[in-house]
């Protein structure tokens, strides 16, 4: 007959091993041996662990804080109304990119090839600037209507991402969109390593 | 949003304007969330030794279980509106606090109370009255290497010794609590015993 596992092993220390399988465990040498093991060593952890008590005080103290960080929470709502402003605010967010987010990419400036004469390159960085400014507001817009949303609202209301989701989107870009992503990326990993 | 007064004494309380005897967790729980702030201290009040012994296991010191227990609460209070309720508060409130220990002793070794600590602070609770004191200081000594050598297990052993061993949880309630199959719970006290033997030898 086999040896006891893992399992078994814990429910002959605890008492709750089937006959068949605790007269095995009589019989074997080895698995009468590692039980008994294991049952010495359950026994020294469960004796010499004990938690200090506390001062009789400490449990009113204690009590006391967490009513004080309590109160500074808001109280938990539940139901629909409890993510309904988190909600709000998602939706508004996933508006304002599926209105904007494409004139956001289009617009983005055409990288200039070399050998474009000055006056087309002048031309190209008023379009860039004018993209920038018109960037900066529909970012303010943005940031804006996500100020108020709380991420795990979003998720518990399964608002959240999607496996695979960014790598499909990316997927979709044209050239010009990629080479526009792949700016703002740079953009943000140079503002970030300030 | 509509809120009631919810006049809490320790023995009797009422819960949606009924009078109610030893109100179950469930009542405290809806309570809460209707806004009974009260309600609320009656489920720290009784959950919170528990709690604090369970940080404590994992954190060996009072002062980082004090503040884990805490931060245990605050999450409790601002999750209720996640709590289904179909499983006991105390097994919620378990997880929170394996999770919330896990994450700490992650952050951070755990340093468990000194023997010197342990002293400077006259606790003599743990001796037995005809105990001399001798036989404490070793059995503290011994005390401090088993909460060492339990700091040392990895997370899951660790959390499912504590849970099975101090707390005697069963282990169909360690599993809901671990996110894991009693199989696996199992699995995991054997491993933690057998590296426990090992880390004590």
């Amino acid at each position: 007959m086999n040896h006891l596992s893992p399992s078994e092993f814990v429910d002959l220390v605890e008492g709750t091993l089937d006959a068949p399988r605790a007269a095995h465990a009589e019989r074997c040498e080895a698995c009468r041996l590692s039980g008994a093991e294991l049952r010495r060593t359950l026994e020294l952890g469960a004796r010499h662990a004990e938690v200090p008590e506390p001062s009789p005080l400490f449990w009113e103290h204690f009590s006391a804080r967490v009513r004080d960080a309590v109160a500074q929470e808001p109280v938990p709502a539940g139901g629909w109304l409890a993510w309904r402003p988190g909600f709000v605010a998602f939706a508004a967010l996933a508006v304002a990119v599926i209105a904007v987010g494409p004139f956001i990419m289009r617009s983005a400036p055409v990288a200039v090839a070399p050998g474009t004469t000055v006056a087309r390159a002048g031309e190209t960085s008023a379009a860039f600037d004018m993209t920038l400014e018109t960037n900066t507001e529909v970012w303010e817009v943005l940031t804006a209507a996500a100020a108020d949303l709380e991420w795990d609202e979003a998720r518990d209301a399964g608002m959240g991402m999607q496996p695979a989701a960014v790598d499909r989107a990316v997927q979709r870009l044209t050239t010009d969109e990629l080479n526009e992503l792949g700016r703002l990326l740079q953009s943000e990993l140079g503002r970030s390593d300030e | 949003m509509h809120t009631r007064a919810w006049p809490w004494t320790s023995q009797t309380q009422s819960v949606h304007n009924v009078t109610v005897t030893n109100p179950t967790d469930s009542d405290l729980v809806a309570a809460a969330r209707e806004g009974s702030r009260e309600a609320f201290d009656v489920i720290v009040e009784r959950h919170r030794r528990q709690v604090y012994q369970l940080c404590y296991r994992f954190v060996g010191n009072h002062e980082d279980a004090s503040d884990l227990a805490q931060d245990v609460f605050v999450r409790a209070f601002k999750g209720l509106r996640t709590f289904k309720g179909d499983a006991a508060l105390a097994t919620w409130l378990y997880r929170i606090a394996v999770n919330v220990s896990l994450n700490k002793v992650s952050a951070k070794a755990p340093h468990p109370e000194s023997l010197d600590a342990f002293e400077r602070q006259g606790d003599a609770r743990l001796a037995s009255r005809d105990e001399s004191a001798s036989d404490a200081v070793l059995r503290e000594e011994r005390a401090t290497q088993v909460r060492a050598a339990i700091a040392r297990l990895p997370k899951k052993q660790r959390a499912t010794l504590i849970l099975r061993t101090y707390h005697d949880l069963p282990h169909e309630q360690i599993a809901g609590i671990l996110g894991s199959s009693v199989g696996a719970v199992k699995a995991n006290f054997f491993h933690a015993l057998n590296n426990l033997k090992k880390l004590l030898s």
